[in-house]
């Protein structure tokens, strides 16, 4: 979709899960930045520590809470979950009016403005990202915008400037380098994998993590870019469109004058005249 | 007696059966005044995880393919030239033309802003990578294409001699555009689920999606044919066509097999992924296979059951049934993951949806009795037309036949 295929210069998101400690501070500067409503939410009301259940219209990221054992101790491990900013994004290919953008600075951003609702996005998605404005009569698309308006001043992400720790942001080419470095030189620590380096055709959000990504609540996903699947079929149409029409224009033309044959045949038999313009109308058609 | 008088009197002699579909259709159209004024999130169960529901699994997805009874017709009536056909094609035209007015306002209510469903047609903002950019684009034109053949009954109702003429002789032209446009988005609508690659269960997600949502809308829109003639004889007094439907058993067959061998193919050499690993997708699968394609497929091609007149009905219901229950495994069931949870329409959801196909029987049952649909005769009405005027017309005609 996007006409560009060098991605490695793009401001782009390590997140190095073995170092989040899990204290949120990106989920409350991603709302303050954002103003984003609070939720009223209970503790629980997912699938464990996390809160709030899940991204929402209100919550455009959040860390992900998993309890395991290692050595015998209880130990938490986290993921942070946020749009991953891909470098061929699916919402952006499927939107029927162009409403989602790969910035030339690398935040997927979405332009409210043109957003008819039709919801495509959100079932392209294969991270499933884009929310919906549930709540209003005039609903419209909410998602992390990556910071844009902070990115294009030069200023890092509000998320990734509140963590302590676990996010390192830069052009892309240099945070697939550092991950690289990470895992060579702590391969006990890490599992041997930089994710998003080729998950959906890559993305601007790569994480490193010590337990595997299903474990931690990764979606499965695929290492073509997204918008290839459909691009593959949609490349087809014009030729198509132009073949059927031809094929069946042929078709009509053959079987019009097989009629017009037989009907003056028939003519001819009961020994009438044949219509006065049906060698005129023969002439006129052989040309194309 | 006043105006309102006579509609009254004339409702009041309406059946009961219409009346009940009049009620039905009210509701609905309450409903649909509720879900603007609330918005879709108050209004249906629609959330995050199911972004989409009824309205697109039935009234786009779904109601796409049973409205493809106009331009399968055309394509045989007009471009293949069988002339018998004749008295098939007005009542498959209006159905097409119900059936696509239906499905835009099934779109725009689904839309969550649908005063702006207009900015699909801006070319500032067009996407030739959107598949939905395609169908929108594709519905609107074809709707268009619809409405200017049903202007046909509609001029010879109200004797309009020159809009007669024209549609007349465009009749070819309109056929051939009208599979042009239905081949696209037909077929595109099955595009809309390649996007889903890890989403969609392997059962039906294939590259070859497309193609099989194309082949199955032309024997579907065959059977809706027959289904639809099958019952007017039966309900509205209409004479028997089992003989000319006969000859739209005997096409669907072959597009049916062509279906079952893409389907066969696909399965087997281009899905990855487990298939029968989940058993109510297998069931679901099973059904949609067996009951709705290999069951009809084996009685059309039966040469007694193909031109028995309750027998065709019984193949063709099938053939239908196995068409939805397919659309709806793609759009919803085949993308339920196996954690989440289950969506169910709402009440209102399924007042909308209840309505429309109401509407659509309302509709057409109406239009029959005001509209020249069934008492369409060719032959008598051509002879009405000075020969002088015909004659430019048919060249006009050939014309754009050749620039198609």
């Amino acid at each position: 979709m996007s006409s560009r295929t060098d991605f490695s210069r793009d401001k782009s998101f390590l997140i190095d899960m073995t170092k989040c400690t899990g204290c949120r501070g990106c989920q409350v500067a991603c709302k303050q930045w954002n103003q984003l409503k609070a939720e009223e939410t209970t503790f629980f009301s997912g699938e464990g520590y996390q809160n709030p259940p899940a991204m929402s219209e209100h919550t455009f990221t959040r860390i992900k809470f998993r309890d395991y054992q290692k050595n015998g101790q209880n130990e938490f491990a986290f993921y942070k979950e946020m749009c991953m900013h891909c470098n061929d994004p699916a919402c952006a290919s499927v939107c029927p009016v162009g409403a989602f953008r790969k910035t030339a600075e690398g935040p997927v951003v979405y332009e409210d403005k043109k957003c008819i609702g039709c919801r495509f996005c959100m079932v392209a998605c294969p991270f499933g990202v884009p929310k919906y404005q549930w709540s209003k009569a005039f609903p419209l698309v909410r998602k992390c915008t990556g910071c844009y308006s902070r990115v294009k001043e030069g200023i890092k992400p509000a998320c990734a400037t509140a963590c302590p720790t676990a996010i390192t942001y830069g052009p892309r080419e240099e945070m697939i380098k550092e991950a690289e470095r990470r895992l060579a030189d702590h391969p006990d620590r890490y599992l041997p994998k930089v994710y998003g380096k080729e998950e959906a055709g890559g993305t601007s959000v790569i994480y490193l993590t010590a337990l595997p990504f299903n474990e931690l609540g990764f979606k499965p996903v695929t290492m073509r870019a997204l918008p290839s699947y459909t691009w593959q079929a949609l490349r087809l149409v014009p030729g198509i469109f132009l073949g059927v029409g031809g094929t069946l224009s042929a078709v009509s033309w053959i079987q019009h004058r097989k009629e017009r044959i037989r009907k003056e045949e028939e003519e001819a038999c009961a020994g009438k005249d044949a219509a006065c313009c049906a060698p005129t109308d023969d002439h006129k058609e052989e040309k194309p | 007696m006043t105006a309102a008088r006579f509609v009254i009197n004339e409702i009041q002699s309406y059946h009961r059966f219409i009346k009940f579909l009049m009620v039905l259709v009210g509701a609905a159209a309450v409903a649909s005044a509720i879900r603007f004024i609330f918005g879709l999130g108050a209004t249906t169960n629609l959330n995050d995880t199911y972004p989409w529901g009824l309205w697109i699994s039935f009234d786009v997805v779904t109601a796409v393919p049973l409205a493809a009874g106009a331009f399968t017709l055309g394509v045989v009536a007009h471009v293949f030239h069988i002339k018998k056909l004749e008295p098939l094609v007005r009542p498959a035209i209006v159905t097409g033309f119900l059936g696509y007015s239906l499905v835009c306002i099934g779109l725009l209510l689904d839309l969550g802003q649908p005063q702006r469903g207009m900015y699909v047609l801006f070319p500032w903002n067009w996407n030739v990578h959107s598949p939905m950019f395609e169908v929108s684009m594709c519905v609107m034109a074809y709707t268009t294409v619809l409405t200017l053949e049903f202007l046909h009954p509609v001029s010879e109702r109200f004797g309009w001699h020159i809009p007669l003429r024209l549609l007349r002789n465009l009749s070819v032209p309109f056929a051939i555009v009208a599979a042009m446009i239905s081949t696209l988005h037909q077929s595109t609508l099955g595009t809309f689920f390649l996007i889903a690659v890890d989403k969609l269960h392997s059962l039906w997600y294939n590259p070859l999606l497309p193609l099989q949502f194309w082949l199955s809308a032309i024997f579907c829109g065959l059977s809706i044919v027959i289904f639809e003639a099958s019952l007017v004889h039966r309900y509205m007094g209409q004479p028997n066509e089992s003989e000319l439907l006969s000859t739209l058993t005997k096409v669907i067959p072959w597009v049916m097999g062509a279906y079952i061998l893409v389907k066969l193919f696909a399965l087997t050499t281009l899905t990855d992924g487990p298939l029968f690993d989940r058993p109510f997708l297998t069931l679901l699968f099973a059904i949609e296979v067996i009951v709705g394609v290999l069951v009809p497929f084996r009685m059309f091609l039966n040469r007694r059951i193909r031109t028995d007149k309750a027998m065709q009905l019984r193949a063709a219901s099938l053939v239908i049934f196995g068409l939805v229950l397919n659309r709806f495994n793609v759009s919803m069931f085949g993308m339920i993951q196996p954690d989440q949870q289950i969506y169910f329409p709402s009440l209102l959801e399924s007042v909308v949806t209840i309505g429309i196909i109401a509407a659509h029987i309302l509709f057409f049952v109406l239009l029959a009795k005001y509209f020249p649909i069934f008492e369409h005769h060719p032959e008598a009405v051509d002879s009405t037309i000075p020969d002088r005027i015909r004659k430019i017309g048919e060249h006009e005609a050939h014309g754009k036949v050749s620039e198609a």
